[in-house]
């Protein structure tokens, strides 16, 4: 390096033209400020980076978060639509099984219906299977002894004169009880008197007894009372009288005492069946 | 489907038919009727039966002896036996189950017991 330059370069004995100076402070002026503008520059490049990284983590964040709830939402949608159909179904639920109750207690009463005729029919059937007084009588006996469960009963009839109950057929009654009843006011005279059946519907019938019986019976003939069953205690199970007991009643009132005298009458014709003359002029 | 078979020994025609109206309300149960103890053995001894139904009083043999009888015998000795009385007491009740009854049912009868009785012994619906 020559003397010149060296000095040139300490500045320290500036040799150049002062309009070159002054350009090259301007310069350095100039270079001085952009390379603080650069330095700014990427401060602030740097500085922006920082942010756009920070925005970047919390959009994601946002968005994750934005998600979560959509998510959460939908979940409560399927939950209220879970809980919908579940009071639903239960509704169903509840008026099928009601429906079903229902249908049972209406399965049960028909059962029960059944029952009922079941055993009008076969009583029926028992009171006209027989053509000899006996076997009426001991069919009407049947009736009450395993149907109505009768533990302790007689059957009057009444005599002529509508004085006197004779008794016909009888159980659990010991023989110097079985007595010809005078028609007064007691139970039995009052019942043959209005052919209006008496059932004691409160008490215990199986707590009966010879002057308070549980039960009395008319019984008819063309609409005519001609006697009465008088239960006097059923059997010790049997505490009260059904609705059963009552329709049994009813049929023994209006065809023991028919299929009796009918047995009667044929008895009192050996046996004979009337000619076809008797059936002609019947008129219908 | 399964079909039972069912032996009613009972003296009284009123009842018998009761009881077959009864039984019929039950699906698949043929019912065969004995008319006491005596006729009720002879049929066991012919045919195998699922189910016997019996009353106690009865003539010539009663349905007490008639249980002995059924328990002794090997072919019907687990056959379920319901015994249909008028006798109620305790007694009679625990001397029927003791001899080996498996059901009491006492007079007069409500078919709907009968049939659940029936039903429950044979493990039908």
């Amino acid at each position: 390096m020559s003397k010149e330059q060296k000095s040139h370069g300490s500045g320290k004995a500036d040799s150049s033209p002062p309009d070159l100076r002054k350009e090259r402070d301007q310069f350095l002026q100039t270079f001085s400020k952009g390379a603080k503008l650069t330095e700014e520059f990427i401060k602030d490049y740097e500085q922006m980076q920082r942010r756009m990284g920070e925005l970047e983590a919390e959009n994601t964040r946002l968005r994750a978060s934005l998600s979560a709830d959509t998510a959460m939402r939908d979940l409560m949608d399927k939950i209220d639509r879970l809980e919908h159909e579940k009071r639903e179904l239960l509704s169903r639920y509840r008026e099928a099984q009601a429906v079903s109750t229902q249908f049972s207690a209406r399965a049960e009463e028909v059962e029960s219906e059944f029952a009922n005729l079941a055993n009008l029919f076969v009583a029926s059937n028992q009171l006209h299977s027989s053509m000899s007084p006996r076997g009426v009588t001991r069919r009407i006996k049947e009736v009450l002894a395993q149907l109505v469960g009768a533990e302790r009963y007689c059957m009057y009839l009444v005599n002529a004169d509508g004085s006197e109950l004779v008794p016909i057929a009888s159980e659990g009654i010991a023989g110097d009880k079985l007595i010809t009843l005078r028609v007064d006011n007691s139970r039995v005279g009052e019942v043959l008197r209005t052919g209006i059946a008496y059932v004691d519907e409160e008490g215990d019938p199986s707590r009966g007894t010879l002057e308070q019986p549980s039960a009395v019976v008319p019984l008819s003939v063309d609409e005519k009372v001609v006697g009465v069953i008088a239960i006097f205690a059923t059997l010790a199970q049997k505490r009260k009288f059904f609705t059963i007991d009552f329709e049994l009643f009813k049929l023994l009132g209006q065809h023991a005492a028919a299929a009796l005298v009918a047995a009667s009458l044929f008895a009192q014709a050996e046996r004979k069946l009337p000619g076809l003359e008797a059936f002609l002029d019947l008129s219908v | 489907m399964a079909e039972y078979s069912c032996l009613i020994v009972e003296d009284s025609p009123m009842m018998r038919q009761l009881l077959v109206f009864a039984l019929a309300r039950v699906k698949n149960l043929r019912v065969t009727e004995a008319d006491d103890g005596v006729d009720g053995l002879r049929k066991l001894a012919s045919a195998r039966y699922d189910i016997i139904v019996t009353d106690i009083n009865m003539p010539i043999m009663d349905g007490l002896k008639l249980v002995k009888r059924v328990r002794s015998d090997p072919v019907h000795k687990d056959t379920p036996i319901v015994i249909i009385t008028t006798e109620g007491s305790q007694e009679d009740r625990q001397r029927a189950l003791q001899l080996g009854a498996n059901a009491y049912i006492t007079k007069p009868i409500q078919a709907p017991q009968v049939i659940a009785t029936v039903k429950e012994l044979l493990k039908i619906d």
